[in-house]
């Protein structure tokens, strides 16, 4: 009977672990292995040692790309953070049209990133300029998306719109979770709304925190569909996200091995990173 | 109970949808009937009206052959992603650059060299076909069948409004653009937002200032950028100055639709612009010219080159029938309609542009005053169009230089 | 915060907002609607008539039945596959964490949330060719893999919160586990089930990235692709491309407007656990 059981559970599991092996794990083990080879996605190969990932350190391209993700992901992951705690609260507030105010903001999140990302480029390079020229501000009478200086801000722009969405609603999730007795005793010993914040909500909330910070830092690292519908890596190659490269240079460029290489060191960096956020964070949260 | 059947019924749906589309995917091909299907793959999304048409007809003469087109975005990464799939189409109607070398190369093309279609297409095109390939390979893996001028396309009544002469050297061509400039028209209308356009001028002033041999020297390690283009990028950025005040923040499409509507008295673009242009506008009177980089007259050829070459795969199930099409193309009067809804020059024997608005480079093909494209030559991988659009952006040459050459060692030590 | 009276300058500030989340959609709409000649007007004005002639344009050009009917395939094999699997998957490791085998399994596949897609790619894009995966079965069937590391987290975190209790009573009346499985803990799951299905339907929905490397023949391209796909033939005119778009879109906007309590409840239930 035990045994039975025991060999019911196993298989429940075995085809899952099959499948995820096979197209998760496998594939991985194969860029892994690539990545010491000279292999350009057809025809033969020969190892050649640690030479891609040497190279990757030299490329200039890569380095900008990781410069341009990271810079994009940090920004974007504060300001989604900012933002979406600001609305969560206003949303959590004594306010008329809770429903249908909590409906709209949300809705950015149903919809398919790189239709917003067209959308977005169609008012960058004809809505913008057109009140940028009205209004006088030079920066803005020219498409943001054609300045190199400016385009990341429009990628920024369009991740921060769409993602505040899943982050709001996270924060609510949160912010329903603290007692309002809690608020009524703080009222009690005459806090402010400042110290109220501080003192109260943000502790309570802090590990929904920690977790969007992981979570939107992870996404943005991999941000791939924006940039396509909205600068296709330009001006020059200023947006050129990691993701974008690999894909570009994996296959057009037929650096299937020189890419997995940046792969592997890409997949490195995106664990080390989420390790780091969360011993910080909960470091905090501990306080 | 009824939780379990409800269960099992998703599952066997699930299931059942599951082997329908696997049976569906079976039939890829071909089936019961005789009926065959055969992917053509093109890169250029400007045909896709003419492909259809003339598929349209093909079709009605073979019954029993049904072509799909396939013309994606980003068609070479997509085209590379298949080769890497070892998942090639059956027909290929692709550029004659780099990447058709490398494909060449990777020994996935169709041998044409003993068919007699090589005999229907001008020589001098499956030549350049051919350098392209490079020496390591013999054989004949694709048919030129269109071919394209890089040139400076002008917008005939504000030429004549300004009364410009069309320039023959550098000297006229800057001092046009500057007689444009100070009659409040914009010169040049540039769409750098997308890099790719940033070749044409590219292409255009480097094909007759840089020597032919420069990517087998380069290659072989005895000339650089830094030495040989430094011409070449001076006069990159002079053009730039002719420009409108938002160059990196409109493209193609948009471009076109732009001096379709009469913004800007020149545009550097080759002859594939002008049908999307005459789209938006059919009224306007275009007429074109070949950039006098030179500022010598006498030097200053017409940029030329195969746009489309045709190829077949190699591993093709249906290789009679794609070679049926190929053959289609190659008649006379395909050809002809090809042209002539594109505005391109056609590879097959006896077949020619008579378009007025090619008049001022028709000279350059019937003496054969031509030179190719320079970044044809150059590595398929190592994105040059974004780097000379970055150095139109950030002006700096000798930096500029400098990344192409590092860039091109790079790739090729890859 | 507290009291009954509505606090307006917060209402009114998220208003404001909230008209920011809508500029997009509006001009989405309004450009849908209009002709070329109106877009050199105000573009925030609204169509001087309302025609539908850009939708019968971009449905005809984009094939768009063909490319709904992929993305409402594609979405629901992904969905089936995914609630009937990983809540069984989940069921099995919550109730033998203390396993080692299990316990391992659990962090082997919850790490995956850390893979990024890139590093399989390239070879997952060879292999599922290879395997003649490279369609929408394919990729419904990558997709329920993709999802599976979240969704086993979730799920199992569910498990955990339902007592044993219930499973042994069964037990003793003779029930095996996949029937206790089936019986009792599917049910149970139900809300669970809700947050997964919303989560990964519009994970699969609006995914580009997965079957634009994946799918070779363009009459299996989704609603996403199909707008990629068409961006060059699209070029200049907006007033198609937006039809076009908005049509992509309005599938999900409609089933968002009448099940919004729903799916929002759905989506907070996961964040919670």
């Amino acid at each position: 009977m035990v045994n039975r059981k025991r060999f019911t559970f196993l298989l429940m599991v075995v085809p899952a672990l099959v499948l995820f092996f096979t197209f998760h794990t496998y594939p991985a083990i194969q860029g892994i292995f690539y990545s010491f080879t000279d292999y350009k996605g057809y025809g033969v190969w020969d190892f050649v040692g640690l030479k891609n990932y040497l190279n990757v350190f030299q490329d200039g391209r890569a380095l900008s790309a990781y410069g341009f993700t990271f810079q994009f992901a940090i920004v974007s992951t504060v300001l989604v953070n900012i933002i979406s705690l600001l609305i969560a609260i206003g949303l959590n507030a004594n306010i008329k049209f809770r429903k249908t105010l909590r409906a709209t903001y949300f809705l950015p999140y149903i919809l398919s990133v790189l239709i917003v990302g067209y959308i977005f480029k169609f008012m960058f390079t004809h809505l913008l300029p057109q009140i940028g020229d009205a209004l006088g501000i030079g920066f803005l009478s020219s498409n943001i998306l054609g300045n190199p200086d400016l385009a990341w801000i429009g990628i920024v722009i369009v991740a921060v719109w769409q993602s505040t969405a899943f982050n709001t609603l996270l924060y609510l999730a949160g912010l329903s979770t603290i007692d309002q007795q809690v608020y009524e005793a703080a009222d009690i010993d005459g806090a402010g709304s400042w110290a109220k914040f501080w003192k109260i909500t943000f502790p309570l909330v802090a590990p929904f925190f920690t977790i969007n910070m992981v979570v939107a830092m992870k996404n943005f690292l991999m941000a791939f569909d924006q940039i396509v519908a909205l600068t296709g890596g330009g001006p020059g190659q200023v947006t050129e996200s990691i993701s974008l490269l690999i894909y570009r240079g994996g296959f057009q460029g037929g650096e299937f091995a020189y890419q997995s290489a940046n792969a592997v060191i890409y997949f490195i960096v995106i664990v080390a990173i989420s390790i780091i956020q969360l011993r910080v964070l909960e470091r905090r949260e501990v306080k | 109970m009824n939780k379990i059947a409800k269960g099992l019924l998703t599952v066997t749906l699930g299931t059942s949808l599951l082997l329908a589309g696997c049976g569906g995917g079976d039939g890829d091909g071909g089936n019961a009937d005789g009926q065959v299907s055969l992917e053509l793959f093109s890169n250029k999304s400007e045909s896709i009206d003419t492909y259809k048409g003339l598929i349209e007809k093909f079709e009605e003469e073979n019954p029993n052959i049904d072509i799909k087109l396939e013309a994606p975005p980003e068609a070479e990464t997509v085209l590379k992603t298949r080769l890497t799939k070892d998942d090639l189409p059956d027909i290929m109607s692709i550029g004659g650059n780099a990447t058709y070398g490398e494909l060449a190369r990777a020994g996935v093309f169709h041998d044409f060299s003993d068919s007699e279609l090589v005999g229907k297409v001008q020589p001098s095109y499956v030549e350049m076909l051919g350098k392209l390939v490079g020496p390591d390979e013999e054989g004949t893996y694709g048919l030129p069948y269109a071919t394209n001028a890089n040139t400076v396309i002008y917008n005939k009544e504000k030429v004549e409004e300004l009364g410009i002469e069309i320039p023959t050297n550098w000297d006229e061509f800057t001092q046009a653009l500057e007689t444009a400039k100070e009659a409040g028209e914009t010169p040049i209308y540039f769409t750098l937002q997308e890099a790719w356009t940033a070749m044409s001028v590219w292409n255009g002033v480097a094909g007759n200032l840089v020597a032919d041999d420069f990517a087998e020297r380069k290659n072989a390690g005895e000339a650089t950028f830094a030495e040989e283009y430094d011409e070449v990028a001076d006069k990159m950025l002079e053009l730039l100055d002719y420009g409108h005040k938002d160059n990196f923040g409109i493209g193609y499409g948009d471009g076109n639709n732009a001096f379709a509507s009469g913004e800007g008295v020149f545009y550097i673009q080759g002859n594939w612009a002008i049908p999307e242009i005459l789209k938006t506008n059919p009224d306007i009177e275009l007429g074109t010219f070949a950039l006098p980089s030179h500022d010598n007259a006498e030097e200053n050829n017409l940029v030329s080159g195969v746009d489309v070459a045709l190829a077949v795969s190699e591993t093709t199930e249906h290789k009679e029938e794609a070679l049926k099409f190929i053959e289609f193309m190659l008649s006379e009067e395909t050809a002809q309609t090809y042209i002539d809804e594109q505005k391109a020059f056609s590879a097959v024997e006896n077949v020619f542009q008579e378009d007025p608005v090619f008049e001022g480079i028709r000279e350059h093909f019937e003496e054969g005053t031509l030179t190719s494209f320079v970044d044809h030559y150059y590595p398929a991988g190592m994105g040059t169009e974004n780097l000379v659009q970055d150095f139109l952006i950030k002006k700096d040459k000798d930096a500029a230089l400098e990344t192409l050459d590092s860039e091109w060692d790079k790739v090729n030590d890859r | 915060m507290i009291g009954n009276k509505p606090n307006w300058k917060i209402t009114i500030l998220l208003m404001l907002g909230g008209l920011f989340i809508l500029l997009p959609l509006y001009l989405t709409i309004t450009i849908a609607f209009k002709t070329p000649q109106e877009m050199t007007g105000n573009l925030f004005a609204l169509p001087e008539s309302w025609s539908i002639a850009n939708f019968l344009n971009a449905i005809e050009m984009t094939n768009f039945f063909q490319a709904l009917g992929n993305s409402v395939f594609v979405t629901l094999i992904t969905v089936i596959l995914v609630l009937l699997t990983h809540s069984l998957v989940a069921y099995a490791i919550a109730r033998n964490l203390h396993k080692k085998f299990y316990k391992f399994l659990y962090f082997y596949f919850i790490s995956a949330m850390f893979i990024p897609f890139p590093i399989i790619m390239l070879p997952l894009v060879k292999q599922t060719s290879m395997w003649g995966m490279d369609n929408i079965i394919g990729l419904a069937i990558l997709n329920a893999v993709m999802q599976l590391a979240f969704n086993v987290f979730i799920y199992v975190g569910f498990v955990k919160t339902i007592p044993k209790e219930l499973e042994e009573a069964a037990i003793i009346d003779g029930a095996n586990t996949w029937q206790v499985f089936w019986r009792i803990i599917f049910p149970l799951m139900k809300p669970m089930h809700a947050t997964v299905a919303i989560l990964t339907a519009l994970a699969a929905w609006n995914d580009f990235m997965l079957p634009l490397v994946i799918l070779s023949d363009s009459s299996q391209y989704t609603l996403p692709l199909v707008q990629y796909a068409f961006q060059g033939q699209f070029s200049t005119d907006y007033n198609l491309a937006f039809a076009s778009y908005l049509m992509a879109m309005l599938p999900m906007i409609i089933i968002y407007i009448f099940a919004q309590k729903w799916i929002i409840g759905g989506v907070m239930r996961g964040s919670i656990k």
